[in-house]
């Protein structure tokens, strides 16, 4: 009975990914003092000598009680900075979804990753969850979207399995299905037929029209879709 | 997936892990197993049921019980299939003699002759899961499987390591543990790891790779909205 376990390791980051594609778990080793930074709530284990602090990113200005506000309406976007001690260290990450986990390594292009995506990244990359792109957007889950850039390894996850399109002239993907694109690519938001009350009664609503050239990483599930066909069966809150 | 023959323990095999683990065992002609109420999927029809209640009723109504099935084989060898509550992993481990404590809701099967019973924790430590203060002790001798909600991975643990307290799913004898916060005081409450749980000694640790908590609060919003007329 042994794990699926897939060898990731880059330049930067040695990442193991075990049980793919279904209870994806990241083995990350890290060298001594090496620092990675990770989604509040993602740590599953880790060697006790690593020191983690927690850090803010706000997606609007505004001090700690907003801030407190703010994590009530789940508007918040918390980071941990971990660091390995001398003798390098252990850390195990996971996510709140079902689904898979993928890397993209950084040589200062950026990254556009939907924000439940973002998993972690290495010391050299930045993180802006300000990034604004699709604000138009409407959905129950609070979708933003984080811009990744500099140099280093990020890792993101996905509702289901994920997959990759190599974009070249024009590819069109839902909304709910985007996990992470190069911003390379252009995007706009259009309806996925040919009048708006097709695009609504089709179900697709929203879709997003990518131009150029570059990767769009694509989940195999929508999670607004999984929670719209679980909610109605619960309570009322 | 083939079956896994011992010379100690019940012939079994796993289907679909590690996503949706499902367990079939072979139970010989006169021999025992104890599953986890309502776990009970398909089974030969010589298989005879009995309802065990471990705990009483006081602690039925603390939390403190769980309902075990006993399965006999008449007549004849016999199989059953067993499918625990939430998608996941499963895992065996062939108890020589040993103890295993599991989280509250990670017991599957065992044999006969394991000792099945629920451990309070205390205050301090209860909060594993978030959601229970009991374990469930394991030890003696034979067959016990269990389940988590996600993977399951095992880390061999010499000296310290720290596990977040929903992450864990099993842990053996030799370890103990302690319950901190990780980080300083911000971290407490913004760093969404909360308590984490800090094992010593020399053992193995199992860990899920999802928990059941952070899923409940996504599918929050999802919920329809109490009319307030």
């Amino acid at each position: 009975m042994e794990n699926t376990i897939q060898t990731s390791t880059t330049s930067q980051l040695d990442v193991k990914f075990q049980l793919r594609p279904g209870a994806t778990a990241a083995e990350i080793t890290l060298k001594p003092g090496q620092k990675i930074t990770a989604e509040g709530g993602s740590m599953i284990a880790k060697s006790t000598a690593i020191q983690m602090t927690t850090s803010t990113q706000q997606r609007k200005s505004g001090g700690i009680m907003k801030g407190l506000k703010r994590l009530v309406s789940g508007e918040n976007f918390f980071l941990n900075h971990y660091v390995a001690p001398a003798e390098g260290g252990k850390l195990w990450l996971g996510t709140t979804h079902i689904g898979d986990m993928e890397l993209k390594e950084l040589h200062g292009e950026n990254l556009i990753i939907q924000g439940g995506s973002f998993v972690a990244c290495t010391e050299n990359v930045s993180i802006d969850a300000s990034w604004q792109g699709f604000k138009n957007l409407v959905s129950k889950e609070n979708l933003f979207w984080v811009k990744a850039s500099g140099q280093g390894t990020v890792i993101f996850n996905s509702f289901g399995a994920i997959y990759q399109i190599q974009v070249n002239g024009e590819h069109i993907v839902d909304t709910g299905h985007i996990v992470a694109f190069e911003e390379t690519l252009a995007f706009s938001l259009t309806k996925a037929g040919k009048s708006w009350m097709s695009s609504i009664l089709g179900g697709e609503g929203l879709v997003c029209k990518f131009k150029g050239k570059g990767i769009v990483w694509v989940q195999s599930h929508n999670s607004s879709s999984f929670g719209s066909a679980l909610g109605p069966k619960l309570k009322p809150r | 997936m083939e079956t896994t023959t011992t010379t100690e323990g019940f012939d079994f095999k796993f289907d679909c892990k590690p996503d949706y683990g499902f367990l079939t065992v072979k139970i010989p002609n006169g021999k025992k197993l104890k599953v986890e109420a309502a776990a009970m999927a398909s089974m030969d029809t010589n298989l005879e049921m009995k309802t065990k209640f471990k705990g009483g009723f006081k602690r039925f109504l603390s939390g403190e019980s769980i309902f075990i099935n006993e399965f006999t084989a008449k007549n004849g060898n016999a199989e059953i299939q067993i499918a625990p509550a939430s998608p996941g992993d499963m895992e065996h481990v062939y108890l020589n003699n040993q103890t295993i404590y599991l989280q509250n809701t990670a017991f599957v099967a065992s044999g006969d002759e394991v000792l099945v019973e629920t451990k309070w924790q205390g205050f301090t430590k209860g909060f594993f899961s978030g959601e229970s203060f009991f374990l469930i002790k394991c030890s003696g001798k034979g067959d016990l499987w269990f389940n988590s909600y996600g993977g399951i991975i095992p880390i061999d643990v010499e000296g310290d390591y720290v596990v977040d307290t929903g992450h864990i799913v099993a842990f053996t004898e030799g370890l103990t543990y302690t319950i901190n916060r990780i980080g300083g005081y911000k971290s407490l409450f913004f760093s969404g790891e909360g308590l984490v749980c800090n094992f010593k000694g020399k053992g193995r640790v199992w860990i899920q790779t999802r928990k059941i908590t952070p899923f409940i609060s996504w599918i929050h919003p999802f919920r329809p909205v109490k009319n307030k007329n």
